[in-house]
């Protein structure tokens, strides 16, 4: 059995590593890309859609339908971690640790044991990584907030320099992680919960395939921005620009979604109780 | 002023240079920190203030805006990365890794 995988692979690697063969030389310029598609796109970019960028231009107007299910991909691969990891029983973890705020003495309640009330003089800790860290909370709480402008302005500014929805959702879903690092995880959920995350990474994906639905109302077709100039009361090669800015809002919220996600469900095991 | 902003570059790399051999050369966990936390801190900012000195010759509200953003860069290094050589360190602690001493490379 070994040997017919190790044979398969083989046959299969051959196959790819001859279909090779056949590709035109890097950036040939006889080859049909660039004979056919990016003149047309390099031409045109700016009088289509008066998006400076050509790139962000091509991803999210010209080959809109591909970015739609690249962002469906992003959607998919947040829902497996929740199926394959989060864990619904809710299971109790054999002892809790509190610590009194004022003293910094620390509780261990075994299992079964009677917890304190949960007053302001005690604050759930975790059992392995009980960070009481003012120098690390203090920086967070500064920094996050210019990560997350930042990361508006990635997402916004798509059209004009690099960025763009994917990676403006990176660095905003980043400085939610970097919250749940220099605090903690409950601390973390508290603000941003997991039904709201769920809720934004479903969002972001109904923005897209929203837009490209009301295209389709409109009387053109799908995801095509023109056809929103009639809503957004602008000419139609600004209305490309404004719905390529729509679209990347929504890719940057289920990007970010997703992260969050990511990061709660692989730090906590699943569990949503004590992590990082 | 090209002269200065060389001067600027090449200290920075100095200490760059100083950083990168710490790292290699200093004996344990935490004595390599103290290189890959002060050096490289000081090297950027020698390095950035060589950029911003480079970008406001020109002098015009834009170069000026441009030169603002490369020193808060520098402002944004300075918060952060002795906070991440704090949180290594203490990490370190926890995790139980005792400093380095000579008298136990002796034993």
């Amino acid at each position: 059995m070994k040997w017919f995988g190790f044979i398969a692979v083989f046959l299969c690697g051959s196959l790819f590593i001859y279909g090779t063969v056949e590709f035109p030389g890097w950036g040939d310029p006889l080859s049909p890309t660039s004979t056919h598609v990016s003149p047309y796109y390099i031409e045109k970019t700016m009088e289509d859609t008066s998006v400076p960028n050509i790139v962000t231009a091509v991803l999210a107007d010209y080959r809109g339908y591909d970015t739609m299910f690249e962002t469906a991909v992003i959607f998919s691969a947040g829902i497996a971690c929740l199926f394959l990891l989060r864990q619904m029983k809710r299971k109790k973890t054999d002892f809790r640790l509190y610590r009194h705020t004022a003293t910094g003495i620390t509780f261990r309640i075994e299992k079964g044991g009677k917890l304190p009330p949960t007053a302001k003089e005690f604050e759930r800790i975790d059992g392995l990584w009980t960070p009481y860290d003012l120098i690390i909370k203090t920086t967070g709480r500064f920094i996050i907030p210019f990560i997350q402008i930042f990361a508006l302005y990635v997402i916004a500014h798509g059209h004009h320099s690099p960025g763009g929805g994917f990676q403006g959702g990176v660095i905003l879903g980043a400085s939610f992680v970097l919250f749940a690092i220099s605090h903690d995880l409950r601390s973390a959920l508290n603000r941003m919960s997991e039904k709201l995350t769920a809720f934004f990474y479903t969002l972001g994906v109904y923005i897209y395939a929203g837009t490209g639905a009301l295209c389709i109302l409109l009387g053109a077709n799908f995801l095509d921005y023109s056809a929103l100039a009639t809503i957004l009361f602008v000419d139609p090669v600004t209305a490309r620009s404004h719905g390529i800015l729509i679209v990347e809002i929504g890719v940057g919220i289920a990007v970010m979604a997703v992260m969050v996600i990511l990061y709660y469900n692989l730090v906590s095991a699943g569990k949503f109780d004590e992590g990082l | 002023m090209n002269i200065i902003v060389i001067i600027f570059l090449v200290l920075g790399l100095i200490f760059f240079t100083g950083g990168s051999v710490g790292i290699i050369r200093f004996p344990d966990f935490y004595s390599r920190l103290h290189p890959a936390g002060k050096l490289d801190t000081t090297g950027l900012l020698m390095t950035m203030l060589a950029a911003a000195l480079y970008t406001i010759q020109d002098f015009s509200t834009e170069s000026l805006l441009t030169g603002l953003k490369i020193m808060l860069i520098v402002v944004f290094v300075f918060i952060t990365g002795p906070t991440a050589t704090h949180a290594i360190v203490d990490a370190g602690i926890r995790a139980g890794l005792r400093p380095w001493t000579k008298k136990e490379k002796a034993d």
